[in-house]
């Protein structure tokens, strides 16, 4: 039987710590975090800041006014984590920046900074696949070693597993991300956009009880969305539907909201379970590892955490602060590779929104 | 009848849980896969046939699903996967026969093709080597036994050990078995069935007792009907994304896949091939926003 | 005659007496028999039932042994699970080899006929039923026969068109790989029958 050759991982401790700057502008959330590698092999997050973007209920974030809303908060964000870091601008290594995929308007808005930024202090730049920071930032909390990757936010929902220096993904919609179907449908019902839509549906869901069929649109490992979201939508319109939620005259055949976010929730969620587990067996991974804003969502944790059981195995995920988009994920990510001797010269340092930059065709350098 | 002492249960308790390998007709996925005989010999018989032996496909409770939607899709996708069997056959697409329903309990019962994966004969396998754990060497073998591979299968004679490792795709052997694959997806494509998971664990080298060479397609787990070119398309923009994350280097096999299937296409390839070019793209462009 | 036993069935049905009957000459009586049995009254009327309790299928439509057994496991399922959509168990073998969803249908297809030469009897009960083949022999006038001769019987016509399966081009002759793949496909029809429409 062929035994387990673990190779050993190309990354060299460090020979004197290393300090990372990250930035992050590719969405709605403007973040800027620190991050420390220490020659023992140890790393510390020196800071977090995040300032996000809220519009009003029922509208989403536009691509002119998010940029702007990045531009006018980057100084105060960056100021705030250098200061709570209890560092200077003197002792950093490199500064990462997000270069995709995301909106391009706040994407160029940060990396204007960056690059401003490198000038001033002469720092080189990195710039950072925003979806392998994800991955980074949760492996490196969770301590998970191999696990498959569920990256699901308001722009990605992919299936993801490594293998030969490179984050393969496996699966992901087809359509709409699952983030973006949950933010929808958050705006159709007027759910509230702070903190963040998402977080409204899953409160919302905890008061549903009925489970309304809706299409289980799972295509070997990828899946697709829009068809839930406009049932779901469709649901809205059944005379059955009470928008406050409450049974006039007794009736008890009714639909409410929190039925819709509920049905919603354990639909979409089940996919994503589902190719997930297919993910799994196919690789013969037991552990995965839950990264993206939806990733907070506490029923799709408690979901994934059953199946790995009955696998054998068991559920990573993070918490708030490091699922949802921040600095110091693109920190961590930027400052691997900057140690496996990358780095983004300032004439190359663009941004691409579009998925031309995507998970699988950066190269991790920085792992077996 | 949901209990666990039912007739079902009990067969399944007295059959042989497949694990993994390449006999399992298909891989342990996310539903058990036993090898039973459905009839056992009689009395005055007790001839064993490998033809008695059936698959059984047991897609047990998910813990993680609201009850009313596992139980709904358990039901649905039994159901789902011996109609789009008996669509195939219909058609002449080669495909085990259903030999047992109970869609209650989620059970399918399928002739068991004793034959080996296109996978395991393209030596795919092994992904990210160093870190996968011992249940899943499924398809490692020992070189010895990778001689002869395609030994049985009389596709073609000689060194197939060095042909298959080369993947040449322009050995007679691998030529064949792509010529195979796409012909059966066209069968399929035609009878409006889309298979949902075309994966090259799901195709199966097989000879019937005639002595020919057959290529089974199996796993109708997610299968459906449609006539739409979208469906279609996207069925082969899966068949493709398997074929290069299991076999690195394939994309003259998915050549040879797609010219075998545009010849029993006929004239519908056209709007096929036109859409599958916007599903690569699209699959590219997808996301926007981090 | 051949005896199968399928012990994960409930004890009342997991044995399954197979006869099969060539140049039988009373087929238009045993057909009066049974309509009689179903309404004789009294205690006569019990035992006439208990006498001819089988289920009676014309073998022409029959194929192979796998595609009898393939009914037959499916209308014991449906007993064990009291999910019968026919009176007893031995009709249900008749409902589940029909591709009609019609019992009256199926009996008169699949039953024995006034013009049946090669009858199979099923009896579906319970363990050591030795009387069983004596009993078969006492009703039936005709030559028992060994199961192995089933695909020589198989009326293909009649098959393909009750299975709606289409003939193979008439121009060339039937190969042994089309005739496996009808037999795989019928029996796939029966088997798949309850989730099939």
């Amino acid at each position: 039987m062929p035994g387990k050759i673990r190779k050993r991982s190309p990354l060299k401790l460090p020979d004197k710590p290393y300090i990372a700057l990250g930035l992050e502008g590719s969405a709605n959330k403007l973040g800027a975090g620190v991050i420390k590698h220490a020659p023992n092999g140890s790393t510390t997050v020196l800071s977090n800041v995040r300032h996000t973007y809220i519009t009003p209920p029922g509208e989403g974030f536009l691509p002119r006014d998010t940029a702007q809303h990045h531009r006018q908060w980057a100084m105060s964000v960056i100021k705030d984590a250098i200061e709570k870091a209890g560092i200077s601008m003197h002792d950093i290594d490199c500064i990462c920046y997000t270069k995709g995929p995301g909106m391009g308007a706040p994407l160029t808005s940060v990396a204007l900074v960056a690059r401003t930024l490198s000038l001033l202090y002469n720092k080189p730049l990195v710039g950072v696949n925003h979806c392998v920071g994800h991955i980074e930032m949760g492996r490196q909390i969770t301590g998970a070693q191999n696990p498959v990757v569920l990256y699901v936010s308001g722009g990605n929902t992919q299936v993801i597993a490594y293998s030969q220096q490179c984050y393969r993904i496996f699966g992901e919609t087809l359509d709409i991300a699952v983030g973006n179907c949950l933010d929808r449908f958050a705006r159709v019902i007027n759910l509230p956009n702070d903190p963040s839509p998402g977080y409204n549906i899953e409160q919302e869901a905890k008061k549903g009880t009925r489970l309304l069929p809706l299409p289980y649109t799972t295509k070997g490992m990828d899946v697709s969305l829009s068809g839930i979201l406009t049932s779901t939508e469709a649901y809205t319109m059944d005379k059955r539907f009470r928008s406050d939620g409450r049974a006039d005259d007794g009736d008890k055949d009714i639909i409410t909201p929190q039925d819709l976010c509920f049905s919603l929730q354990e639909t979409v969620f089940a996919m994503l379970v589902e190719i997930t587990e297919r993910a799994m067996a196919h690789i013969g991974s037991k552990e995965v590892l839950i990264v993206g804003g939806v990733g907070c969502n506490e029923r799709l944790q408690e979901m994934m955490g059953v199946m790995a059981q009955e696998r054998g195995g068991q559920v990573f995920a993070t918490d708030e602060r490091f699922c949802i988009d921040n600095g110091i994920m693109i920190a961590q990510a930027g400052l691997l590779s900057y140690r496996m001797g990358f780095q983004t010269p300032i004439t190359k340092s663009t941004c691409t929104q579009r998925q031309v930059f995507r998970t699988d065709q950066v190269h991790v350098a920085w792992r077996a | 009848m949901q209990t666990s002492s039912s007739s079902t249960q009990l067969l399944l308790a007295s059959s042989t849980l497949i694990s993994q390998g390449a006999e399992a007709a298909s891989p342990l996925r996310i539903s058990k896969v036993f090898k039973a005989r459905l009839h056992p010999a009689s009395r005055n018989d007790a001839k064993n046939s490998p033809d008695e032996f059936v698959l059984l496909k047991y897609r047990f409770n998910k813990q993680y699903r609201h009850p009313t939607l596992d139980g709904t899709l358990t039901k649905a996708r039994v159901t789902g996967e011996a109609r789009a069997i008996v669509k195939c056959q219909r058609a002449g697409v080669n495909v085990p026969s259903v030999r047992m329903v109970d869609a209650s309990e989620g059970v399918l019962g399928l002739h068991w093709i004793d034959g080996k994966s296109v996978r395991f004969l393209l030596g795919g396998g092994a992904e990210g080597e160093e870190e996968v754990d011992e249940s899943t060497v499924e398809d490692v073998v020992d070189e010895e036994e990778e001689e002869d591979l395609l030994a049985g299968y009389d596709i073609s004679k000689g060194t197939i050990y060095t042909r298959l490792v080369g993947r040449d795709a322009s050995d007679e052997a691998v030529e064949e078995i792509m010529q195979k694959i796409g012909t059966e997806i066209a069968k399929m494509h035609r009878a409006d069935v889309i298979h949902g998971d075309l994966t090259t664990s799901n195709m199966m080298l097989y000879h019937p007792r005639s002595g020919r060479t057959d290529l089974v397609l199996i796993d109708f787990g997610l299968a459906y009907t449609s006539t739409l070119v979208e469906d279609k398309a996207v069925d082969l923009y899966v068949l493709e994304r398997a074929f290069s994350s299991t076999h690195p280097a394939s994309e003259d096999l998915v050549t040879l896949v797609l010219k075998a299937y545009e010849k029993t296409m006929g004239k519908e390839w056209k709007s096929i091939s036109r859409r599958l070019d916007d599903v690569r793209l699209r699959g590219r462009k997808r996301s926007m926003v981090g | 005659m051949e005896t199968f036993a399928y012990p994960q069935f409930p004890s009342d049905v997991s044995s399954v007496h197979i006869g099969l009957f060539k140049n039988v000459t009373n087929a238009a009586q045993l057909k009066q028999r049974l309509i009689s049995a179903a309404t004789m009254p009294g205690p006569e009327g019990e035992q006439e039932r208990a006498a001819v309790n089988f289920a009676f299928i014309d073998a022409r439509l029959i194929c192979s042994l796998v595609h009898l057994q393939t009914a037959i496991y499916q209308a014991i399922l449906a007993h064990a699970q009291g999910a019968l959509r026919t009176r007893t168990v031995h009709s249900e073998v008749l409902w589940a080899l029909s591709p009609s969803t019609n019992i009256t249908d199926a009996i008169r297809r699949y039953g024995v006929s006034d013009t049946t030469e090669s009858l199979i009897l099923v009896r579906i009960g319970a363990q050591g039923g030795t009387s069983v083949e004596t009993q078969m022999a006492s009703i039936v006038k005709g030559d028992l026969s060994s199961l192995e001769s089933l695909p020589d019987i198989a009326d293909w016509t009649l098959i393909r068109k009750y299975h709606k399966i289409t003939a193979p081009d008439s121009k060339k002759s039937v190969t042994d790989a089309d005739l496996e793949k009808s037999r795989a496909l019928v029996v796939s029809l029966v088997a798949a029958k309850g989730v099939l429409s």
